[in-house]
């Protein structure tokens, strides 16, 4: 973790910050519907459910790395798997949109389970 | 890129709309079916459970065609997002100072409506610095020439 | 007792078109109403009278130099600090020095406070209205019905929510009447108003207020003690410069490259 001095030596845009983390929010919560679509059509129930939607969202988050943040990221000198040039902290990009999506997977989650089961 | 991501998500989405009926249409068929052979064979609990627990399967043509059509949509909209910026002042500046306005474009060709510009743009123009003398000059030339 | 078979309950289709689409319909629109009503409603900053802006910026002038101290030079720095220590200290910015010492006004009395409270209220209101409006709407012509089955189990508390209006005790607690749809439609449907307003919209109940002003200038608070405060935490600052070392920085950043 960076001391304050580091950050004052090498400042960070907040308006940097700001976009990014909306663009990978608004991705995920968009997806996040398309999972419970999709869940609600395959009929998965209670724990299965709730691991289809961790491992598509784990998906979702990799993919995303592959094609906005690899690119420019790993030319700079990064390694793999660094999102430091985007994200502040590794936290916030691989975790930070799990539980933001939750809700909307849920509603499309049970609205197509009801649609096409019971 | 743009026409490539936004197919690709149609093409998804497409793919999810015919998996979603036809598994309904299915379960649905599967369903009044079980409810019939429940009917007849009400006095055995037990078939009954079984039958209940073979409800919840669904064909594999149709389940597969559901998770392909969720990893299309999802490979399109990620390609249909926004361009991070860096969060760095010094790589961010480096950048904005390289490409300009053209770094900013996003995927349809069009400015972000955030994008503020050269964040240094007011260091760089300060009229205390400008030499109003040469421009009053250079005024009266181009009026000359008009 | 063996594991008993999951309930299986006949509903009619006519269920959808009629209970779960209309209510759907009108969360959507209700959040999109929302958040134009919102932006309409937005009063504009209010003009504040010149000693009271004299006031606030001279304290937001002492807080961008406590914050960005780093940038400065010892000798810039300890100017600024010197000024504007003393200048607080003698209450040199308040804005009527008379009353220094004395209790702050009650805020009911201040005219100015009010209208900060009237732009909470209208908030609360445009929240509050159509969530009561579309509860009740609810609870009298959808009360009662069955529609939809959660797909994953919850504990039995939750019966008399979800299935408020339909009192049958043998139920499984994970069917839902059309009011715990509106529930979930309530928190779920954020996507729905990222996807149409754009990302930062007032549409969902529960997406925050916005960006809030800062309540440092709020009523009630007594401004000459604010400014005792700044002189302070300007007093006991350390003075260091980022530019301390930086040749050794470079010369270690060049190295390495």
């Amino acid at each position: 973790m960076p001391t304050e001095r580091e950050f004052q030596v090498a400042p960070i845009v907040p308006e940097s910050v700001m976009h990014n983390t909306k663009a990978l929010s608004n991705l995920q919560s968009l997806t996040a519907s398309i999972f419970g679509v999709a869940a609600g059509i395959l009929g998965l129930e209670s724990y299965s459910g709730f691991l289809f939607y961790f491992i598509f969202t784990i998906l979702t988050t990799i993919l995303f790395y592959t094609f906005r943040v690899a690119p420019t990221s790993l030319k700079s000198g990064l390694g793999a798997f660094d999102t430091s040039r985007y994200f502040r902290t590794q936290y916030e990009f691989w975790a930070g949109g799990v539980f933001g999506g939750l809700a909307g997977y849920i509603l499309t989650w049970t609205l197509f389970y009801g649609l096409v089961r019971a | 890129m743009t026409w490539f991501s936004k197919s690709t998500t149609t093409f998804g989405f497409l793919l999810l709309a015919h998996a979603c009926p036809s598994s309904s249409c299915y379960s649905a068929y599967e369903h009044s079916a079980l409810q019939s052979h429940r009917a007849a064979s009400l006095s055995s609990l037990s078939a009954t459970t079984q039958q209940a627990a073979a409800s919840s399967s669904l064909p594999l043509d149709i389940s597969l065609e559901t998770i392909v059509a969720t990893v299309i949509i999802t490979l399109g909209l990620v390609l249909n997002t926004a361009k991070l910026r860096p969060i760095q002042w010094r790589v961010w500046a480096g950048q904005i100072e390289r490409a300009g306005e053209e770094g900013a474009r996003n995927s349809s060709g069009e400015i972000d409506k955030d994008f503020v510009g050269n964040p240094f743009k007011l260091l760089e123009s300060r009229p205390g610095f400008v030499d109003i003398r040469k421009q009053r000059k250079e005024f009266a030339e181009w009026v000359k020439q008009q | 007792m063996a594991q008993l078979p999951p309930q299986t309950i006949q509903r009619d289709p006519q269920l959808f078109y009629w209970i779960l689409f209309p209510i759907t319909v009108v969360m959507i629109l209700t959040g999109i109403l929302r958040h134009y009503a919102t932006v309409l409603m937005a009063s504009p900053p209010k003009k504040v009278e010149q000693p009271a802006l004299k006031e606030q910026r001279s304290l937001m002038h002492g807080v961008a130099v406590r914050s960005n101290f780093h940038v400065l030079t010892a000798p810039s720095f300890k100017a600024r600090r010197e000024f504007l220590t003393t200048a607080f200290e003698s209450g040199a910015y308040l804005k009527d020095p008379e009353r220094r010492g004395q209790p702050p006004a009650n805020p009911m009395t201040d005219p100015g406070a009010m209208d900060g409270m009237m732009g909470m209220m209208k908030n609360n209101m445009a929240m509050m209205v159509p969530n009561t409006l579309i509860m009740s709407w609810i609870n009298t012509f959808f009360s009662g019905f069955v529609i939809l089955k959660l797909p994953f189990p919850i504990t039995i508390k939750f019966k008399s929510m979800l299935q408020a209006g339909v009192a049958t005790k043998e139920m499984d607690p994970r069917w839902m009447s059309s009011i715990s749809w509106y529930f979930l439609c309530y928190f779920g449907l954020q996507f729905v108003f990222n996807f149409l307003l754009g990302s930062d919209n007032d549409g969902a109940a529960d997406a925050g207020n916005g960006p809030q002003a800062p309540n440092m200038f709020g009523p009630g608070v007594d401004a000459d003690k604010q400014f005792q405060a700044e002189a302070e935490n300007l007093a006991v600052i350390k003075h260091y410069s980022v530019l301390d070392d930086v040749e050794q920085r470079l010369l270690e950043g060049i190295k390495t490259r």
